[in-house]
Parts: C-alpha cells; structure tokens; sequence
C-alpha cells in the first residue's frame, strides 16, 4: 500500500466513525425532545425524525474515500491476455511479480511450460554433479588467476 | 536474489544451485525432524504446509548437484518419515541419491535392477520408470532408454514430459523425424507453450540444415514449418527473444538462399513457403524487434530485465553479422 492510500483509507475511517458518532448523538439528543413535543401535540407526524443533511454528506463522503483508497492501494492487476502475460513473464522475470513492498510473488514460477524442457523427472544426476565439479574448478582458477 | 525454491533446481544456474544447496542446513534445522500425520498434531501445531515438501525435494537436488551428499540424505530422511518409503515419488528420489552416490558401473547396475525389481511388483510406477529411463540414457544405452520411453508413452500417452523427453532421446541420435514428431505430441497436450512452438521450430530448423535434407527435398518443407512454429511462438509471447532470434535466423537463411525465389508447392499439401516479400517483412519485424529487446536488455531498462545475459549476447551477435555484412 503506498502513503497516498493509505492516508485516504485512514482518513476515510475517521470520518465514518465521526459520522456514526454524530448520528448516535444526535438521535440521543433528539428523542426525549420528540418524545415530549409528541406528547404535548400528540400528533402522529412528528415521530419520525431525519438526521441532519451534513451526517448523511459526511457518511457518504467518508465512505467514497476508504473506497478510493482501498483502490488505490491495490497490487498492480494481472494482465488477462496470454501473449501479454507470457510476454511480461519473459521480459520482466521475478521483478514483474512482485507486490508494493517488492518482494516476489508467492506462486511466482517463471514460464510454467519450462519444466518439458527441463525435465525434472528425467534428470540426469550424474552429468549434472559433474557439470558442477566442471564449474567449480573453473571458478577456483579463475580466482586464483586473479589473485 | 536468492532463487525462489519452487524453481526446480535443474533449470538454475550453477551458482545459484550452490546458493540454494547452502540454505539446506538452516531449512534442515528450522522444520522439526518428525511430523506426525495424526490429526491431534494438526490442531496442536497448525496447517501443514505443501511447499514445505516440495522444498525439501528441490534441496535434494541441489544438494546432490553441489556435491553435498550427507545434507540431501538428511532431506531424504525427512521425506521418508513423512510419506514412507514406499511411496513412488520417495522411492525415486532414493533412487536418485543412490544413483548419484554411485562410484563405478556396478554400481549403477545395482541401482538399475533395483528400478527393475521395483517395476516388477508395480509396473504403473511412474516416478521409478522415468528414473530408469533416465538412467539408462545416463549410461549410455540411449537406444534401450527410447524403447522403454515408448513402452511407458503407451499405457501413459498424456505424459507431455515424457515426450518431450523422447524428443531430446531421438535428437541426439539424430532422428529428426521422429524428434519433430514426439515434440508435437507435446504440443498437442501443451497446445500454449510459447517455448515448446520455439523449440520445435528450432528443431525444424537443424533438420532442415542437416546434411541430407536438401538432397530428399525435405529442405524446404522444414524451413516453412520453423517459419510458422517460430511466428505461432511470438504470437502467444510478446517480445519473445528466443522466437524472434529463431525467426530472423531461419527468414534469413531463407532469403539468402536460392531456393526463395522460387517458392514451389509442397506435394504433400503441406505448409507452403510464404513468398519473398512477407519473408521480407518477417525479416525486417524480427531484426527490428530484436534490436530493440538487445538495446533495452543492455540498458537495464526498468521491465526488461528478465532476459538471460547469454540470450542477449546471442542476439546480439546475430545482429552484428548482419550490419558487418553491409558495411562489407
């Protein structure tokens, strides 16, 4: 979530709270007062009781703003065509997939068809180890070519 | 980075494989030794975790790739304790260990007729099967391990990994017929996978340039089906270095050679040879492609880093061959 969401959202539910306080307030105010007006007139009509147009704004306003900033303070949508997504998955790698804090992706596995090329369940051990011995020793003597 | 431990270990590089082989010890020390399956441990101690398996398998073999035999026999011993060890896919994990601790062939041997004894008693062992025909190709026996492949391919025909498997077995006997063929039963199963198109172009393209196609006609045939394999590539991903690479390759090879100006129909009513101007075109969109996806790769633009350095230098080379020819 980036500052400018979060600050919506934070600011969004003060107002809502404010707002509800507001509404309990004024009802707990109000209704003694009908309540007797009621009895003094007694008439039927004055018994229902609206809450003041600026709570109802504030309400509305507060509301609107936690949305915004639960919008905006979503991870970047996935890309919903195939040649997109393969695309973003060859150019970017990892870094394409991560969330706002930069860290990848769970589920992340790079192309999913690679393993048929790779072939885990075949792998051929034995060359691999040696393909690493190869590796190593070239590492180490280039090391010391260095030193 | 370190490498996330989903990737299988077979497609990381070597020093990125020693990097995941050397977090084995802290994994092995951070998860317990023993998981009870019982259901009063899984109230106790929380949801088990699928990935917490599967990393210790990547482990297993990045271990034994780096050499560190003593910490992928503690993985194994993990598993074992979890799953048994007669489940099929630990069984070919310890085959794995032991094939890979092996010093000499009598050893192996031992190995492959254990593989053997255990297909006796349960011939749909899939896991042990593929161990065998890996070993068996490890060993040499190229042949044997194709005709076991095509045994397994039968009673297991939606095994995309197996043909594709069979598909590299026959490439590097050199039958690249039946290599096309094994690798479009891979696409059949994986109609979507860009690379699979890609590498089945490529394919197309060494049969093509194989001494003897030209003779028996076939030439053309295959360089019209690695235009097309190498197009369907780039067209399920965008800025695909490797199908644009294979593109220009072929599209040129093509336009410098004779038989593009006279493009004749297939007798087979096959894919014919698009004429000169859209190869033309071809050429003209990989190269510019190519050249943008090298310049930006080199930049280290923000969003084209995920291309392999070695890819890009290939590219690259490609690319400089084409404009030392036309200073020449």
């Amino acid at each position: 979530m980036t500052l400018l969401s979060k600050t919506f959202t934070v600011f969004g539910s003060i107002l809502l709270a404010h707002a509800c306080y507001s509404a309990r307030e004024h009802t707990a105010l109000q209704s003694p007062r009908v309540v007797t007006a009621a009895a003094l007139s007694s008439s039927p009509a004055a018994g229902s009781v609206s809450l003041p147009v600026d709570i109802i704004i504030e309400t509305i306003v507060s509301t609107v703003l936690i949305i915004t900033g639960l919008v905006l303070g979503t991870k970047p949508l996935r890309p919903l065509e195939w040649r997109v997504w393969a695309g973003k998955i060859e150019r970017e790698g990892a870094e394409g997939f991560t969330d706002g804090s930069g860290k990848v992706d769970r589920d992340y596995v790079g192309n999913p068809f690679s393993v048929l090329e790779s072939r885990p369940n075949f792998v051929d051990i034995r060359r691999q180890r040696r393909e690493f011995a190869e590796w190593s020793r070239q590492k180490e003597k280039f090391l010391q070519q260095g030193q | 980075m370190a490498p996330s431990f989903l990737y299988h270990p077979v497609q990381l590089s070597p020093a990125a494989a020693l990097e995941l082989a050397q977090t084995a010890p802290a994994v092995l020390k951070s998860s317990p030794s023993s998981v009870s399956s019982s259901p009063l441990f899984s109230l106790v101690g929380g949801p088990e975790k699928s990935e917490q398996w599967i990393q210790f398998e990547n482990l297993i073999l990045a271990c034994l790739r780096t050499g560190d035999d003593q910490a992928a026999r503690k993985c194994l011993e993990r598993l074992v304790s979890r799953f048994g060890a007669d489940n099929e896919r630990v069984q070919a994990l310890d085959g794995l260990v032991k094939e890979a601790m092996a010093n000499n062939n009598g050893e192996l041997e031992a190995v492959l007729k254990e593989y053997e004894r255990i297909l006796s008693e349960n011939d749909t062992n899939i896991p042990i099967a593929k161990r065998r025909i890996a070993l068996l190709r490890s060993m040499g026996r190229a042949s044997d391990a194709a005709s076991a492949l095509v045994e397994l391919l039968d009673f297991s025909p939606t095994d995309a990994e197996a043909w594709s498997e069979l598909s590299d077995i026959y490439l590097s006997q050199g039958l690249y017929p039946q290599a096309i063929y094994a690798m479009e039963e891979v696409l059949v199963l994986a109609p979507n996978a860009w690379n699979i198109h890609a590498r089945l172009g490529e394919l197309q393209y060494m049969a093509a340039t194989a001494s003897g196609s030209a003779a028996n006609g076939s030439h053309q045939k295959h360089m019209a089906e690695a235009v097309k394999r190498f197009s369907r590539s780039i067209e399920l991903c965008d800025d695909y270095l490797r199908g644009y690479y294979g593109l220009k390759l072929v599209t040129k090879t093509l336009l410098s050679g004779e038989d593009a100006k006279t493009p004749k129909q297939t007798d087979e009513g096959g894919f014919a040879l698009p004429d000169r101007s859209t190869l033309e075109k071809l050429h003209e969109l990989a190269t510019a492609k190519l050249a943008e996806i090298v310049r930006r790769a080199a930049a280290k633009e923000r969003g084209w880093r995920g291309y392999a350095e070695a890819d890009v230098a290939a590219a690259r080379e490609l690319l400089a061959q084409d404009t030392s020819a036309v200073q020449r």
